[in-house]
This record gives structure tokens, C-alpha cells and sequence, in this order.
């Protein structure tokens, strides 16, 4: 069927559904629009996962302004203060708008012509002298559904290596592997609705107030209205969220994996546990212990679940006495126990979030499996207003690198390499030969910079992400990538970056609303937009460029679309039923986001619920239907407490956190060029605790070095800021791209999510 | 070394251009906000002056004009008045817009005046008394409209004590709380960071002179 871009559109009746909100579609023949002389248009923030609408405001052929969509349910109109300034995110200055390719030490501005075909003899080359794991791609949580879909395509389907990582493995992996341990399928049961339905809220290692500001702000609110509503913040430093928490408990670093089991033993002791839930919803199971951390290189590790009862449980349970572990984390055993009565509260409609100070973390899985084992413990869980609900940092974290799976093991919709009958249908569906897809996954994100460094990998692409930035131990990585030696470096971005000083060719790259996109926010949900302004000169979207290399390659029967968004989205479908259901495009152009799974038109709440999710059958209640092998049940797992992979010393006696601001996002590249945000906060500073400072005689805003085992930094030191370190650790923001802190951050990661610890390693600080 | 930079506030041509403003701004003070933008010197003749200044007049009739507090801030926050300033030419102001003050601990500024017009026994930062912070125009206060800003608030190095957030419930959404930055004039120190910080292009938040202590009637 030909189906052109207008044609759909036409069809579509979109434009009803934005008149509607007062908001006429773009190219619509809207009489009100025309005069104001500002057409409007829906779209997603560009910035963190919460996923806040916002509509956009074009004049000729720029955006002059955005505001709060006032239908997007998730944030009703409003936004932070990063997204009140999203119509200044395209229009930075230096805005890259033709190819560069390096010559010796200097860029030279290139044809699209000349780049692409240097980029593909240089693909060609590797794959020709040392096969196709000698190239790599590495994108983001930023990437639109398609241009994931079209890198993941490219890559396992028509290269035939499974070289592609997205940056999501840096903040969202662990996540990932503690749904799949747990309930054996990816993403959250609950939803934001849970933010003004529940009454209790714990927050672990997650820093709402600054970033997730909206969605905080709705916590904030339902305890206004209720009285009862009850904020817990465990953290590790006192922050806007802690200064606004009924309860802030400060824990020592790497211990919440003993807490949670704390918590865990004091309900099991107290029998607060809801036992009818846990005989018909619940197994137990343990792995391996003591299972290290990622450092060396080619670390690999393989998980041997092994069942155990109720009673096993316990017995591993009982190392965790309150007085125990208040001695390895530093809270008090009345506190816990008080903690673990309000988590098993019957009265209470209890919810955990967290963020980075989970995800990013050694035993970064286990502690997302112990957070579960709280709520699976106490059947608090697939209920309106009490779930667990791991929030995301970037916008399609989940839509994106998640579901369409652009990981090195995974493929669409929970499905795997290592699984034959995964491959085969992903093969079916893409039109190629089963044998292409190989089944072994190659390198988590750390370890493809480490064969980069190495020289496995002579090839890489990195697309809408900032690498040299955000990688920990970075100066192996910043100076592994310039060895030469055959290795080369493509970079896709809308500015230079820490990322294009290391490059070989620079391509420009469109961004957000210059091109058609869906993203996929925490919740489930699902956000189109349709492309609203031009890219700046020769710019294009990284989908255009991706698919460019495929044809350059021979791989571009892959693509044959003619209005490419809507029917590689109706391909992508294919892969999504059993649960993780995707409605059809014309359903989100109408929408402002669908949660999945999306059956018959209907969006679902709470997961696994009856009532909800239309996969549980009548009767069943709750029902774990994903996890087939342990017969609809979800799992709660033994998993101890194990130390940090770096501890303080006598030469390096202080932890290093890392961490956001609410100003800026990332690492400043977007959030930098407002000139606005910038002044706001311009430049990172090491936050202390006063009496450390003046143990070492230093006073507030004097310059100190900070060193670890891999770098050194100068910063200015805070003491009145923001962030209220605690006695013996420091905090340092890693936005600012002239104080790059990831070159102090160890390479440790989980074994089993393969994300590194961007929240604890050892430095020593000193007077500059 | 002596910043040249520190003393270009005085030029023939802002003495020219100033000399007609502020007649004008005087003119309409008493009520006009737009007047408190003209921020070198505002409807009520206020400057912004280094720490440790003494009140006014004394500052006036004592402040040497020497420039050693200015070449003293480390962060080239003191500028000395242009001839905007009449008697006051010549005298170091801080304009927060461009650079506030940063409130270093050991008060180099006032340590170098050799005047008495700032105090040099000054020895906590947090006690100084430079203005007061004041949010001028509530309808562009971006947090005030509920946005998720208060970059005043997390920018204040007395965060929590000068500026405080009182969240309210937002009648707009029905499920989102406003939180409004609150100043209190006991504790803010009129550094003017916020006033800096505010991203606004026209800051919502300016330091202005602290009102004086109002004698109580009533019991709280």
C-alpha cells in the first residue's frame, strides 16, 4: 500500500484531537493558529524520563515557545525549569551543521558524501580484517523508538554482531536485571497515579526534589491534602528531597543492601508478612555470593539460581538482626525495626522509589530484587496507590533502549539473544536468515570502551550520547579512543561535546522535534510527536544516518519504508504481544501517550492485575504472568550485603557521589547552551561536610584537589549548598564539562547488570 | 595590582547617560516597580554595599574612595559607583546582576578597608546586613506559577535559613503543589545571589534595603 506521510496524517484525524486541547496540529488548516501566527504542536520534554508533555510553539520555521501541555496527564501543563527553556535547547550557537572529518589535529567540514563513504570503507575494513565484532554502535536513552529499532536492525540483523549498547546501561541496567530476576519482564506495575493515591513513600538513593521536580511536587501535594501522607528519604547525603522528607536516614554507602534485608527480618520476625500473598504469588531463590565487581577486564559472570523455601529464607534472613545491621550502616535498630512496622503497615499504602543511588551500584540488581522481596513480602504490590516504582532519567530509557531492547543481549520486548526461538522470530519478522542474529552477547557499555581501548573494537558510532563524559575511570577511555591504530570514532550530536574532541568524523545531528519520534517514559508510556522545524544546515536525523550506513554496507533492503516512522512502528509491533501489547501508531498521533500493554485500544494500569491488565485471567487476582518458568509467581531472593568495590582508606579516606542538579541534565550539553540555566549554575563545585572541611582547615568556596587511584580535580569546596554532604563522603555534580569527575569514578559495575558505581569509590582531598 | 577594570564605572559617557536617568527615576519612585530595575542606583537610592558596611550617611562620609575592597574580592564583585552615584561617586557598590557577592568566610573586603567605612571586626559572614531580598514582580516568578524552578531558593548559600520553599497546593493541575520561595529578613544577608541566579531576564527576585525592625503590638 503507498501510504504517504500526508495521506496518514489526513487520515489520522489528529488535527480534531489537538484542537481539542486548544492546541491545533502543525500543517493544520487551523483558523486560529494561522492568526496568532504560532502553530502548535504535541510533544514529549526532551530531557529526563518522567515524561512531561509539552507543546510547541513554531513561527516560521523556528520554535519562539513551549508551554506545559495542559493534557498530557502525566504533568497537567507543567514543567521544571529545564523544560520552560526546551524552545532554547536547538539554537545554541554553535549548533554543528556539516559533517566533519579529522585531519591530523584539525575538523575539516566534509560532505554528507564524503563522511558517509569514509564511514563505511571504515566499517567495511574492520568487519573485512577482523570481523563484525570489530564494530560497534553505542546510543542512548535518547534515541527516538525508531532510531534504536533502526541501530538495533542494522546492527544484529544485518552486520550480524551484537556490538550495540545504549548509555542506558549506565543509569538503567539494574533496573532492568531486577525486573527480569524478580518478575521476568521489564518495567514498572504501577504508574504515577500512585503519587497521589498512596500514602507512604519511601524514597532510596533518589534525589526526586531536583531529579524528577514534577513528579515530586505531586507527592508533595497529596501530603497537603493528606495529613497521614508520610515521605522517607534514605540516602547517603541530605538533599532538597531530604529537607522536605518527614524522615531523612542517612545510611553508610553500600549499606541499604543490608537494610532492606533488615527490614526484610524484621517482618519475617514480627510475622508482618501477608502469608496468603507469599503461599500463592511468591518463590524463594538464591544465587551466587561473593560474585566481585567488574574490574577487570572481559569480566563475565553467570547467575545459578537455586530454589529455596520459606524457611531457608528465613535462616538467611536471621544474619540480619537491626543491631547488626545498625552497626555496618549507622541506623539506629529502633529505627529499623519502626521502618520495616510502617513498610508492613495494614492501614498503609506503602511505595518505594529510587533512582542512581540503586541502579548505580556494585550489587546494583540485588538491591532492586530487595526492594521487591519488601513489597512481595507484604503484598504490597499491583495495587492502586502501593507499588514499587523504579523512576528512569532519561526520556526513552524505557521506550527505547528498554523495550526495543537495544542492549547487547537483548532484542524487542524482553526477548533475548541467547534464546534460539527469540532469534527466530525477530529474524522472521525482519525478513532475514535466523543464523544471522549471533547468540552470544558481546560487551556490556563499560566493556566495549575497555575493547576499544584495547583495540577489539576498531570501530565505534556513538548517537545521542556523550561517552568521553560520562564514562567512569574516564581518562583510560578519553585516551584509549585516540590510540589510533585503526581504531576510529564517529560521534552524532548537535554540539561539540567531550565526545567530538576524541572523534574521527562528527556528524550533524537533528534533534528532538526536527525530526518524528516516540519516546517511552517510566511509566509505561508511550509519547508521539511529529516533526515541527527544520534542522539547522546540513544536520539530519540519526535514523537518516543509521539507515545511510545500512545502504552503504548492502543492508538496505532492511529498510524499505516509504513514510518510515509509522510502518517500521507497525513492524516493531509485531514483536510487542503477550503483555508488552503496543497499540497502532494512529492510537498515540491521537493520544498523549498510552501505557502498555495496550489491548484492544485500552491502556493498563497496574500490571498483573485483575481489573487491569487484560493478560490476568478472572479469579486470579494477582497474577506474575511473565514468569512462566516459576509459574506466574514472582521471586524474592536472598541476597546479602557485600562491600563496596572501593572503600575509604587512610590514603583515599572519603567516598566520592556523584550526581545531578535540577538546573542541568547530563552532561550540560543541551541544559549548558541556555544561557539562562547556565547562570543559574555554572559550574561544579565540591559539596562537604563542615566538619571535615575544617579538620583539613578548609573554609567554604576555598579551591581543593580531590584525587582518586584514576584522577585528580581542582573544585571549589561547598559547605552552605544545596546538597548537605555527610561526614566523610563528598558530593560532585558531573554536568560540567570542564570538571570532569568521571575521571575520579571507578569502572566497578554490577556482575549481573553489567552498570557501573557512579555513587561510591575513594578519594582524598586536599587544599589546592 | 590595582584592576583598572574596577574603576571604569566612571566615564564620561555613563555620567552623561546616568545623569539624566536617575532624575527621571527619582521622578517616579514611590510606587513604580520599573524604577527598582534601574539596579546602580533605585528609586530609593539604594547600593548594594560591600559587607560590613555601616549605615549609610556614615559610609558616605567615611568611605576614602581608595578601591583596595574592590581590589580585595576575589571574585570582582566590588565596583566603584560612576558619577550616577552624585556624592557618592567613586564609592564601591555591587551590582548582584552582574556579580553578587559570594560571602567568602574570611571577609577580605572589609579587612582591607582602612576607612571604618566597612567593619573590619567583622567575623561571620552569615550576620552581615548588605540588603534584603525581595520578590518584586510575583506574576513572573516562574515558581510562583507553579513551574518547578526556585533556583533563588537552592542558589542561596543560606538555603533553608534566608530562603525557605512553603509548598501550597496548585489549583491549576489539582494535583501538583506551588512552592514559593519565602525570604526571611532576619536571616537573608543581601548577597544578591539570587538576585544573579534568577532566570528571569528581567531577575523576579532583587536585593533591596532591609526595612527597618517594626516594633510589635501584638503577640504571636
Amino acid at each position: 500500500m503507498e501510504l504517504s506521510r500526508r495521506d496518514f496524517l489526513k487520515a489520522s484525524a489528529a488535527a480534531a484531537a489537538f484542537a481539542a486541547a486548544g492546541a491545533p496540529l502543525l500543517g493544520s488548516n487551523n483558523a486560529d493558529a494561522a492568526e496568532a501566527g504560532i502553530k502548535w504542536g504535541k510533544a514529549p520534554c526532551r530531557f529526563c524520563g518522567t515524561g512531561c508533555g509539552v507543546l510547541v510553539g513554531v513561527k516560521d520555521g523556528k520554535i519562539v515557545a513551549t508551554k506545559g501541555d495542559p493534557a498530557a496527564p502525566v504533568n497537567r501543563g507543567l514543567n521544571c525549569i529545564k523544560g520552560y527553556f526546551l524552545s532554547k535547547i536547538l539554537y545554541g550557537k554553535d549548533r554543528l551543521t556539516k559533517p566533519l572529518i579529522r585531519k591530523g589535529n584539525k575538523m575539516v567540514e566534509a560532505s554528507w558524501d564524503e563522511a558517509m563513504t569514509l564511514i563505511a570503507s571504515k566499517f567495511k575494513e574492520a568487519i573485512e580484517k577482523h570481523g563484525p565484532d570489530s564494530v560497534a554502535m553505542y546510543g542512548s536513552g535518547q534515541w527516538t523508538v525508531f532510531e534504536g529499532y533502526a541501530a538495533s536492525k542494522l546492527f544484529k540483523g544485518g552486520i550480524g554482531t551484537n556490538n550495540i549498547e545504549p548509555n542506558a546501561r549506565l543509569c538503567m541496567a539494574s533496573a532492568v536485571t531486577g525486573f527480569m530476576t524478580t518478575f521476568a519482564s521489564d518495567e514498572p506495575m504501577g504508574v504515577y497515579d500512585d503519587l497521589d493515591l498512596g500514602d507512604t513513600y519511601f524514597l532510596w538513593g533518589a534525589n526526586m526534589a531536583e531529579c524528577h521536580p514534577v513528579l515530586f511536587s505531586r507527592i508533595i501535594d497529596n501530603r497537603l491534602k493528606n495529613p497521614a501522607v508520610k515521605i522517607i528519604d534514605f540516602g547517603t547525603r541530605r538533599t532538597r528531597t531530604s529537607q522536605m522528607a518527614d524522615q531523612y536516614i542517612k545510611f553508610t554507602p553500600q549499606t541499604d543492601l543490608a537494610l532492606l534485608n533488615a527490614i526484610a527480618y524484621v517482618i519475617v520476625k514480627e510475622k508482618l508478612y501477608d502469608e496468603q500473598f507469599i503461599k500463592k504469588h511468591v518463590v524463594f531463590k538464591k544465587g551466587k555470593t561473593n560474585i566481585g565487581n567488574g574490574l577487570e577486564d572481559k569480566f563475565k559472570f553467570t547467575d545459578d539460581p537455586k530454589p529455596m523455601t520459606f524457611d531457608e529464607y528465613k535462616e538467611f534472613l536471621s544474619t540480619y538482626t537491626p543491631e547488626y545491621v545498625e552497626k555496618l550502616s549507622g541506623v539506629p535498630a529502633a529505627k529499623i525495626i519502626e521502618l520495616a512496622r510502617l513498610y508492613a503497615d495494614k492501614k498503609r499504602k506503602v511505595n518505594s522509589l529510587w533512582t542512581m543511588g540503586f541502579n548505580q551500584h556494585t550489587r546494583g540488581t540485588w538491591v532492586n530484587n530487595l526492594v521487591y522481596n519488601v513489597h512481595l513480602l507484604t503484598g504490597k504490590i499491583c495495587r492502586p496507590g502501593e507499588n514499587p516504582l523504579s523512576l528512569t532519567g532519561q526520556p526513552s530509557a524505557c521506550g527505547t533502549a528498554r523495550e526495543v531492547g537495544t542492549f547487547t543481549h537483548r532484542l524487542p520486548a524482553d526477548m533475548v539473544v541467547t534464546n534460539p526461538d527469540h532469534r527466530a522470530m525477530a529474524a522472521k519478522i525482519w525478513g532475514i536468515d535466523p543464523k544471522k542474529i549471533p547468540e552470544k552477547p558481546t560487551y556490556n557499555a563499560v566493556e566495549m570502551f575497555r575493547a576499544l581501548d584495547r583495540g577489539d573494537i576498531k570501530v565505534v558510532w556513538t548517537q545521542v550520547t556523550n561517552p568521553f563524559q560520562s564514562l567512569p575511570n574516564l581518562n583510560r577511555f578519553r585516551k584509549g579512543a585516540r590510540k589510533g591504530d585503526g581504531r576510529f570514532v564517529i560521534v552524532s550530536d548537535m554540539y561539540p561535546t567531550k565526545s567530538t574532541e576524541v572523534a574521527d568524523v562528527i556528524l550533524p545531528s537533528a534533534s528532538w522535534v526536527e525530526k518524528e519520534g516516540v519516546f517511552g517514559n517510566a511509566e509505561r508510556r508511550t509519547q508521539q510527536w511529529f516533526k515541527m522545524v527544520e534542522a539547522p544546515g546540513e544536520a539530519r536525523s540519526d535514523l537518516a544516518q543509521t539507515i545511510e550506513l545500512a545502504k552503504r554496507l548492502g543492508h538496505g533492503n532492511l529498510f524499505p519504508y516509504k513514510y518510515i516512522e509509522k510502518e517500521m512502528w507497525e513492524e516493531y509491533r509485531q514483536f510487542t504481544g503477550g503483555g508488552k501489547d503496543l497499540a497502532p501508531y494512529e492510537a498515540y498521533v491521537k493520544s498523549r501517550g498510552l501505557r502498555w500493554p495496550v489491548v484492544n485500544g485500552k491502556e493498563t494500569l497496574y500490571r498483573y492485575a485483575e481489573g487491569y491488565d487484560p493478560y490476568v485471567k478472572a479469579g486470579e487476582g494477582i497474577k506474575f504472568y511473565k514468569n512462566k518458568k516459576d509459574d506466574g509467581r514472582a521471586v524474592i531472593w536472598a541476597r546479602p550485603y557485600e562491600a563496596a568495590a572501593e572503600a575509604p582508606d587512610k590514603t583515599y579516606p572519603f567516598w566520592l557521589c556523584t550526581g545531578r542538579v535540577l538546573e542541568h541534565w547530563h552532561t550540560g550539553t543541551m541544559t549548558g547552551r541556555v544561557p539562562e540555566l547556565k547562570r543559574a549554575y555554572p559550574s561544579a563545585v565540591c559539596e562537604m561536610h563542615p566538619d571535615d572541611a575544617k579538620k583539613l582547615g578548609i573554609k567554604n568556596l576555598q579551591k581543593v584537589k580531590i584525587s582518586s587511584r584514576r584522577g585528580t580535580i581542582t573544585l571549589p569546596v561547598d559547605l552552605n549548598g544545596r546538597g548537605k554532604a555527610e561526614k566523610g563522603n563528598i558530593f560532585v555534580a558531573f554536568f560540567d564539562e570542564t570538571k570532569l569527575i568521571n575521571e575520579l569514578c571507578i569502572d566497578a559495575y554490577c556482575p549481573i547488570s553489567g552498570e557501573p558505581d557512579y555513587k561510591k569509590c575513594a578519594v582524598k582531598v586536599e587544599k589546592a | 595590582m590595582i584592576q583598572k577594570s574596577s574603576h571604569t564605572g566612571i566615564t564620561r559617557r555613563r555620567f552623561l547617560k546616568n545623569g539624566v536617568l536617575i532624575p527621571l527615576a527619582l521622578a517616579v519612585a514611590g510606587g513604580s516597580i520599573s524604577t527598582l530595575f534601574l539596579r546602580r542606583a533605585d528609586a530609593r537610592g539604594f547600593y548594594l554595599r560591600p559587607p560590613g558596611a555601616v549605615e549609610e550617611r556614615r559610609f558616605l562620609a567615611s568611605c576614602i574612595k581608595c578601591g583596595k575592597c574592590a581590589q580585595a574580592c576575589p571574585y570582582k564583585s566590588i565596583k566603584m559607583a560612576g558619577g550616577e552615584a552624585g556624592i557618592g561617586i567613586g564609592t564601591p557598590h555591587i551590582v548582584a546582576r552582574e556579580v553578587p557577592c559570594y560571602l567568602c568566610p574570611d571577609i577580605p573586603c572589609a579587612k582591607a578597608c582602612p576607612s571604618g567605612a566597612l567593619d573590619k571586626k567583622l567575623e561571620d559572614i552569615e550576620k552581615i546586613t548588605m540588603g534584603t531580598a525581595v520578590i518584586v514582580d510575583r506574576e513572573s516568578c516562574l515558581s510562583l506559577r507553579g513551574l518547578r524552578c526556585e533556583v533563588c531558593y537552592r542558589q542561596c548559600p543560606l538555603i533553608d535559613k534566608a530562603i525557605t520553599l512553603e509548598p501550597r497546593h496548585n489549583q491549576r493541575t489539582g494535583v501538583h503543589s506551588i512552592m514559593e520561595p519565602v525570604i526571611h529578613r532576619d536571616k537573608c544577608v543581601g548577597c544578591g545571589i539570587c538576585e544573579n541566579a534568577c532566570v528571569r531576564d528581567q531577575p523576579v527576585i532583587v536585593v533591596m534595603k532591609s526595612p527597618p525592625v517594626q516594633k510589635d503590638y501584638y503577640e504571636f
